[in-house]
């Protein structure tokens, strides 16, 4: 019976593990309560082994999560690792290529819904990066809410992808 | 208690409680979808071990005393030139959030393939650390983390040679390994670079009746430590050892190239007298079965001793109590180069407190001699310490980097 109980503690490990999958930071914007907006498995993309011309800007990603029962709108944010901070979609322009580009009217996300963040769809950029996002660090970044100042922190990850082209000017401007 | 008949064990234990329904429910509930982000629920057809996770928190990490897996990968990693300590301390951050996350079946934070991560297959990840990352981190390496001493039989190759870190990733899937492996390695860009991958393989079938056996069909990794706890002081470090390395373990990782041309030449006789153990059994070849103990005096009708005096088990065996380690071998075969047609061996994984107290003098002994050695010539040699596990809200080398 020794063996039972051992194979058991394992599996209720996991599962506590399982639930609470997403490193999730909150919010400070509403102190007391729930942030009202979280994020989960946020990253950004390292900078320390991009080619020089590459370092300049740089993508975050993850869920971001709207814990309020309004909607909640995004419509930018800063940081101190670069001078701006853009919130981004990639679309295909007129010759097929994707490109990012920002979104005029920032993100939405419904009432206690969620925003995906990934390469290649709506992301977050770093622009004009003031240093090195290094492998392993991490990176604040406070946004403008419809509910206030959010700062949620990113995890600084090497990832080989998110190399699409850039426009800065929104196509329908 | 073996550990074979243990995990046999476990498995109807998992079996009879549910344990496995209860996998597949936690799988669902992150809810990240299906984009390669979260977690994928395991094919319904998958059961027992392969669709279980494992903790990865713990004093100790897993993949030490755990039952090893048939499939493994070994990755050795060299720092950059001029790395620094907090350049470490960022490079096993990533590695800890990537192994908890591989091990509890899901991709790793960046992974756009997180179906590869879904099957846990036992998977374990065990850190270790070279003589230069100790330093780089600001610590005193222990006096065993350097070269082993040169055998008269080595002929080892630069390529197979000492390193700052590696990666022992085990897995019932090669496909897990592999997607691990892969993860593991572009994860720390820029951080470190792979040095050598050694890849090996167990019966995928081993359990009761069905041993560890290496390419020349002898029964493996036999004479074990107990891990039930009562060997501890002989599997890790404990209070003699650096603070930063309590509860890590010595790790020593020697390629064995196995001469499977010249192997095939011998008789079942010649084999076994080699060795010293019987082929089928695996037990002495003075009686008995896997478990029953050698008899070194026993001699024939013509007052040659039944085991060779220069047999392998004879040579091995330990000559004071402390002269023991944890063999955790995996058989590789690669693709041959040049004209060979086999390119075959063992890679021959121990683990314990201090290599130099337990491990150099059995191996001085197979150096002087041990009829294997006929067919058998290490080609690669590396010692490591493994670190100790990562508890809540640390990272592994948490101490190390204090």
């Amino acid at each position: 019976m020794r063996f039972l109980v051992r194979a058991c503690a394992p599996v209720a490990v996991l599962a506590l593990a399982a639930c609470s999958s997403g490193t999730s930071t909150p919010s400070p914007a509403s102190p007391g309560g729930a942030a009202p907006l979280t994020l989960t498995d946020g990253w950004c993309k390292s900078t320390d082994s991009m080619p020089a011309m590459s370092k300049e800007m740089t993508g975050c990603f993850g869920t971001l999560v709207n814990t309020t029962g309004k909607e909640l709108k995004i419509s930018g944010g800063s940081t101190d690792a670069a001078m701006m901070v853009e919130l981004h979609e990639t679309v295909k322009n007129a010759s097929g290529q994707m490109q990012m580009q920002p979104v005029p009217d920032g993100f939405t996300i419904p009432a206690g819904g969620s925003f995906a963040l990934k390469p290649g769809a709506n992301h977050v950029m770093l622009m004009k990066l003031k240093g090195d996002l290094k492998t392993g660090d991490k990176v604040t970044v406070t946004f403008d809410t419809s509910a206030g100042k959010g700062a949620l922190t990113w995890e600084i990850r090497a990832f080989p992808g998110a190399e699409e082209s850039y426009v800065p000017s929104p196509s329908n401007s | 208690m073996n550990h074979t008949t243990r995990r046999t064990a476990i498995l109807s234990g998992l079996a009879g409680l549910g344990g496995v329904a209860g996998a597949a429910t936690l799988a669902g509930c992150t809810g990240s979808g299906t984009d390669g982000s979260g977690s994928i629920q395991p094919p319904a057809g998958l059961s027992g071990p392969s669709a279980r996770a494992r903790a990865f928190r713990g004093a100790r990490q897993a993949g030490i005393v755990e039952h090893p897996q048939p499939y493994a990968a070994f990755v050795a990693f060299t720092l950059p030139a001029g790395t620094e300590r907090d350049a470490l301390r960022r490079l096993l951050t990533v590695w800890t959030d990537d192994i908890e996350r591989l091990t509890s079946g899901r991709g790793t934070l960046t992974d756009l393939e997180g179906e590869l991560a879904a099957v846990t297959a036992r998977l374990t990840v065990t850190v270790g650390v070279g003589r230069r990352a100790v330093t780089v981190a600001g610590k005193t390496p222990p006096e065993w983390l350097a070269p082993l001493p040169a055998y008269a039989m080595d002929r080892l190759e630069a390529r197979w040679g000492e390193a700052d870190l590696i990666l022992q990733i085990c897995a019932d899937s090669p496909t897990t390994v592999a997607h691990a492996q892969r993860r593991l390695i572009t994860s720390v860009e820029p951080l470190a670079d792979v040095r050598w991958v050694q890849r090996g393989f167990r019966e995928p079938f081993e359990g009761p009746g069905l041993p560890m056996r290496n390419l020349f069909g002898q029964v493996d990794g036999t004479v074990q430590p107990t891990l039930d706890g009562a060997d501890d002081e002989v599997l890790f470090v404990g209070e003699a050892g650096p603070q930063w390395l309590r509860e890590g373990s010595a790790m020593v990782v020697r390629r064995i190239a196995m001469s499977m041309d010249t192997w095939d030449k011998v008789d079942r006789a010649g084999r076994e007298n080699a060795i010293g153990r019987r082929l089928d059994t695996g037990g002495p070849v003075t009686g008995g079965g896997i478990d029953a103990p050698l008899d070194l005096t026993r001699t024939d009708d013509l007052g040659f001793t039944v085991v060779d005096q220069a047999a392998h088990v004879r040579r091995a065996h330990p000559v004071t109590p402390h002269e023991r380690f944890l063999r955790r071998p995996y058989s590789y075969d690669d693709a041959p180069e040049g004209s060979a047609v086999s390119n075959s061996g063992l890679i021959f994984v121990a683990y314990c407190a201090d290599p130099v107290r337990q491990f150099v003098p059995v191996q001085a002994r197979l150096a002087e001699l041990d009829l294997l050695n006929i067919w058998t010539v290490p080609i690669g040699s590396a010692v490591f310490a493994a670190l100790p596990g990562a508890r809540d809200g640390e990272i592994l080398g948490q101490a190390l980097l204090s």
